[in-house]
């Protein structure tokens, strides 16, 4: 039998390993695990006051901590009966925005570029690539400011509280993040351009796919998890959604009806496409993809369509809201139960947490989006790979790394990413 | 008023020196970078205050090339070398240098043999 041990799945977030065995063309094992060491973050909150559920969280991922501080408030309110203002909402909606921004432009030039234009890194086409990689920069500083000025800081926010914002921004400061961001939307063009000009790998997943779908707007903290064929609230999340573990990886696997299922950009964009501000759908009708789509490469043109869409969404908030003073709300805690999910970078987020009446938290879950599709790359490789037998090991590695990459997974927040055992 | 990028984390025992340093320097702005992606906003010359793992004495690193690579395998591992050398690369920055610090020592005295970079 001939077998791949992919040992460090590279250019993604944190840690995994792919075990495959292959006998005369046929995929007899293909096992992706996280190989991080468990983080135990949802045993860390047990214990501590309903208040700091969200800083702590904020650590599972410096990449998104922003939506983890979100998801956790937004879940935290739910226990305890907050009702956040308009106002708060729509300056969360900017942060989350602005980490989007940065985010997908990071993963986009940093790590799939490079894919693409065959270079080992970022650094390595650097020379080539300057202007590229310039623009890069320019919207990671966009994102980053946002962040920066609504909560006061650009990675693990620390402005953002239960029930409201400790430190509101001037009205000067939204007039000068939407002055930041017109800046940067030739920038959020030219990415498009340039990922709608790339060829992506002909590839169908046989999965569903699964986003929030909002009625209101392109689904970021409201809406019902919504695949083409059928939806459900976020409280009956446990009815749908099952999580399994296997010995061989710290990160769980999570299914939806004992089925495999992919959440994301291209998940999103499948759902809410109607929701995308003008010049977003503009781009998605310049880029000819037809959606639904279930190829996966394809994640990563979403992300360059979601780019122009998140900067029209953000320029709109920092149009449109009037700050007004608002204090936080004095919060009388209750026993409850609270579930949130968001949509973040790399898909639907979930935090669910139990509060006494003490305001003490006694359970937690937490569900990333990386957990969530681990099961669908793993069930990719194994159709993609007899496919490509017939090319060099390094050509296959490639190949396979390319595939889980469009993901964007991040290993360390499932709590956890990729190394190949040619078995 | 010359400016100081200090790196490191306060609450590391072997990453934190740079910290102790700066409070026995005058006359200089400094600025606590929490990531690399922190020096995106300047524009010009970089100096850099950072600890360096098996140094013995403070040094002046004024050529990047002598830094070394690691494997790149996540956006967690975009470290400092990374983004200067990129900066470099891609021509967004024209004068980067980094005074490299031991791990510990007499903070005092380092900061005495650090000021005529500065």
């Amino acid at each position: 039998m001939k077998t791949i041990t992919l040992n460090h799945i590279t250019k993604i977030e944190g840690h995994a390993k792919l075990d495959l065995g292959i006998k005369e063309g046929v995929v007899e094992k293909c096992e992706l695990s996280a190989t991080e060491g468990s983080r135990y973050f949802e045993g860390l909150v047990i214990g501590r006051k309903y208040f700091e559920a969200h800083e702590i969280t904020s650590r599972i991922c410096g990449i998104c901590s922003t939506a983890h501080v979100t998801a956790a408030l937004m879940a935290i309110e739910d226990a305890v009966g907050v009702k956040p203002s308009t106002q708060t909402v729509e300056l969360r909606k900017l942060i989350m925005l602005g980490e989007r921004i940065r985010s997908h432009a990071t993963h986009l030039y940093f790590l799939a570029l490079p894919d693409y234009l065959g270079y080992e890194s970022a650094l390595a086409m650097a020379k080539k690539y300057k202007n590229e990689l310039k623009t890069a920069l320019s919207l990671v500083k966009a994102g980053n400011k946002v962040i920066t000025l609504i909560a006061a800081r650009d990675l693990h926010p620390v402005s953002a509280t239960v029930g409201g914002w400790l430190k509101l921004p001037e009205q000067e400061t939204l007039e000068t993040l939407k002055e930041t961001l017109k800046e940067v939307k030739e920038d959020a063009w030219k990415t498009f351009k340039l990922f709608s000009s790339l060829n992506y790998p002909e590839f169908e997943s046989k999965c569903e796919y699964f986003s929030l779908k909002d009625n209101d707007e392109y689904a970021m903290l409201n809406g019902v998890f919504s695949s083409e064929t059928e939806s459900f609230n976020k409280n009956d999340y446990k009815k749908f959604i099952s999580e399994y573990h296997e010995s061989r990886s710290t990160a769980n696997f999570v299914v939806k009806d004992g089925k495999r299922y992919m959440v994301g950009a291209l998940p999103r964009l499948n759902n809410n496409r109607e929701k995308l501000s003008v010049d977003a759908k503009k781009a998605l009708k310049e880029s000819k993809m037809k959606l639904p789509s279930k190829n996966p490469y394809l994640n990563n043109l979403a992300q360059a369509i979601e780019l122009i869409h998140c900067l029209d969404h953000a320029i709109k908030i920092c149009s449109e809201l009037k700050i007004k003073e608002e204090k936080i709300p004095e919060i009388k805690v209750k026993p409850g139960r609270g579930v949130a999910a968001i949509e973040v970078p790399r898909g639907t987020l979930w935090h669910e947490y139990e509060v006494d009446e003490k305001g003490i938290i006694k359970y937690a879950n937490i569900i990333t989006p990386t957990a969530q599709n681990l099961l669908n790359m793993q069930e990719d490789i194994r159709l993609m790979v007899p496919g490509i037998l017939d090319k060099p090991k390094q050509e296959i590695i490639l190949e396979m790394e390319k595939l889980i990459r469009s993901y964007d997974p991040c290993f360390s927040c499932s709590a956890h990413f990729l190394e190949v055992n040619w078995l | 008023m010359k400016k100081l990028f200090v790196f490191g984390n306060e609450y590391l025992e072997n990453d934190k020196y740079a910290h102790e340093v700066i409070n026995h320097l005058e006359n200089v702005e400094i600025t606590k970078c929490r990531s690399p992606e922190d020096l995106l906003e300047e524009e010009g010359s970089i100096l850099i205050l950072d600890v360096v793992k098996s140094l013995e004495e403070p040094v002046l690193i004024e050529d990047l090339s002598v830094l070394k690579d690691r494997k790149m395998v996540s956006l967690h591992d975009f470290d400092l070398n990374f983004f200067l050398k990129l900066l470099k690369e891609i021509g967004l920055e024209k004068d980067i240098k980094i005074i490299g610090i031991p791990e510990k020592g007499n903070p005092k005295a380092t900061a005495e043999i650090i000021k005529k970079w500065i």
